[in-house]
């Protein structure tokens, strides 16, 4: 049977790296430098853009669009572009879920092709996660479970705005250090950064967990828990050093798991210690030898 | 005397004076190998071929090979450990005791247990733990069908000798055993022994709060690395060090200083706070690793070091971690 369709033909997706960004400004100004290329490129190429303001007026988005001859009204009415909030869309319900998240990006790509489009692309303000918004602690969980759930299934380009003004540096270290890509200001390095593994389901441990880092730890554990598919992959060759109740949570998840096992792929010396004086945490976890 | 208490002398037996129905936790001053030998293996054999049970022997290595040749015929019914690694740091040693109890306790069967915790190379700091360890025997295995039985070399120091008395309910002497005249409270022997801590000299000094605490595992890190501490002690190092200072936070008052000097065999951490002790046998219980809220940083820490020293007053909290070096 012949391709009878007639939706255009997607445009092929950029590098994937490149398609989930983290992107940090400290003012207007490198706010609308991000903004004005980005929509632009979209617009030029058929995707259709979305921007999901959280503390900036949608109408400032639209000027400033407007001011840099983009012709933001018309796209608009013509469906290609489209300014909201985060508050009006994806944080109308009881709490922020990144389960019900992933659900939407999937579904907000197949709007956008039946509607003509040859994509998606998105823009998300998101310094609401600094905002006691409920469920606002699974921020981390949600950026790092997108990469693998959503961007590497979908061409989807979205970029997360980091405003550096309105997010502590801990928690934009933390956020900006769990993209496989960013932009903008250099972010310092977190003290235990998370980032997603590319091509599986699982996440880049490195640095140092403690007490300090609790807070990591459990969306790491909830990435463990939470994640679709089978097995789980925690790389953790640039961990140094991990505390028992860091261990203990990770393998509290892998326990909760109904699928699949976690694997941990290089386990440093702490974590073969505490192993060792603990060997019951080892049960739902696979020391892989590599 | 009260009429109560005489009541209590006559009638009531003290807790650990004979293997009756609670703790039994003689000592045995030893005044050679012959009466070692002797004493030991009557109170083994009378474990293992009177009464069935099992029984634990930690003792330092060269008595261990005499003690095994003198009862080789008992092998399979005892559990033999050399007391300078099983219990290089005494704070691990109520752990262990409590496990084998645990495992072997019934009302068939009393598990009996041989510590030999002090012996000439410890140094002042490990006895003082050594002896703190024995005390909380009696606390620990209040009610308890176990007998424990300690071996003293009666060249150690009289202060030795004098804490064993207040420590152990019956004390053999010359091959005499005799109810101790100067037995005490377990918990007021353990205050005996909280006196204050030497004065390091020029120490690396780490204040920390939640913030910092990277910052002070770092620091730790680093600073044993350039001491010469081999990586796998430093692991175990950093580990009791990333317990302790979050424990500061979480529990002392959230904050700390942490202070790390090098001592003649080992290096030292002291991690200070304003928390409490409260529970004297905190961390000399396997705990459940799931629950962070049965001492599992304390117990890891006495796991991995060479001697925790702990001290709680007005002041606060004060921990000394050491780790031999070279």
């Amino acid at each position: 049977m012949a391709m009878t369709s007639t939706a255009p033909a997607p445009a092929p997706p950029t590098p994937q790296t490149d398609r989930h960004s983290s992107v940090v400004f400290s003012d207007d100004r490198e706010w609308a430098g991000h903004l004005v290329p980005f929509v632009r490129a979209g617009l030029e190429r058929g995707e259709q853009v979305q921007y999901f303001a959280a503390t900036t007026d949608p109408d400032r988005v639209r000027g400033v669009l407007a001011s840099a001859g983009v012709d933001a009204a018309r796209a608009e009415g013509e469906g290609r572009l489209v300014v909201t909030t985060a508050e009006r869309t994806y944080l109308s319900g009881p709490a922020f879920d990144p389960d019900a998240m992933m659900g939407l990006w999937h579904q907000a790509m197949d709007t956008a092709r039946a509607e003509g489009h040859r994509g998606l692309r998105a823009i998300g303000e998101m310094a609401w996660g600094a905002q006691g918004v409920a469920g606002a602690d699974r921020l981390l969980e949600y950026e790092l479970r997108l990469h693998h759930e959503v961007f590497e299934a979908l061409p989807l380009t979205a970029w997360c705005f980091y405003d550096s003004r309105l997010v502590p540096a801990p928690l934009l270290a933390q956020l900006a250090g769990a993209h496989v890509h960013h932009r903008g200001a250099p972010v310092a390095g977190p003290v235990l950064r998370l980032e997603p593994l590319p091509g599986r389901t699982g996440l880049r441990l490195s640095g140092s967990a403690g007490y300090d880092t609790r807070s990591a730890v459990r969306s790491a554990a909830a990435v463990v828990s939470g994640s679709p598919g089978g097995d789980v992959e925690l790389d953790l060759s640039g961990l140094r050093h991990l505390d028992i109740s860091s261990l203990a949570t990770l393998a509290e998840a892998a326990r909760r798991r109904s699928r699949g096992r976690l694997r941990l792929l290089h386990a440093p010396a702490p974590l073969r210690r505490l192993l060792g004086l603990f060997p019951e945490l080892g049960a739902a976890v696979e020391i892989a030898d590599r | 005397m009260t009429t109560h208490s005489r009541t209590t002398t006559y009638f009531r037996q003290p807790p650990g004076r004979g293997p009756g129905s609670g703790l039994f936790h003689p000592a045995l001053f030893y005044r050679s190998e012959a009466e070692y030998l002797d004493g030991v293996g009557r109170f083994v054999r009378t474990a293992v071929l009177g009464r069935g049970a099992q029984a634990l022997v930690v003792v330092p290595g060269p008595r261990l090979e005499a003690l095994r040749a003198h009862l080789e015929d008992l092998d399979g019914r005892v559990t033999w450990l050399d007391m300078t690694e099983a219990g290089r740091n005494p704070g691990r040693l109520l752990s262990l005791f409590r496990e084998f109890a645990d495992r072997h306790e019934s009302s068939e069967s009393r598990p009996s247990i041989v510590g030999e915790c002090v012996y000439a190379e410890r140094g002042p700091a490990g006895t003082v733990e050594a002896l703190r360890h024995q005390a909380l025997v009696n606390v620990a295995f209040a009610g308890r069908r176990v007998s424990v039985l300690t071996p003293y070399d009666v060249t150690l120091p009289e202060s030795v000798l004098e804490a064993a008395r207040r420590i152990h309910p019956v004390v053999t002497e010359d091959g005499v055993r005799r109810t101790s005249p100067d037995f005490a409270d377990p918990l007021d022997v353990c205050r005996s022994f909280d006196t204050p801590l030497p004065d390091p000299v020029d120490p690396l000094v780490v204040e920390f709060g939640e913030h910092e605490l990277a910052l002070a595992r770092g620091t730790a890190e680093d600073w044993a690395s350039r001491c010469g501490l081999p990586p796998a002690r430093r692991t175990d190092w950093l580990l009791a060090i990333g317990e302790a200072t979050g424990n500061s936070v979480r529990h002392g008052g959230g904050r700390g200083t942490l202070r790390m000097w090098r001592a003649e065999n080992s290096l030292v951490a002291e991690i200070r706070d304003d928390g409490q002790l409260t529970d004297p046998l905190v961390g000399r219980r396997r705990p459940d690793p799931r629950s962070p809220h049965g001492g599992r940083g304390v117990w890891i820490m006495h796991q991995l070091c060479d001697l925790v020293e702990m001290r709680t007053g007005p002041d606060g909290l004060v921990l000394r971690l050491h780790m031999a070096v070279g």
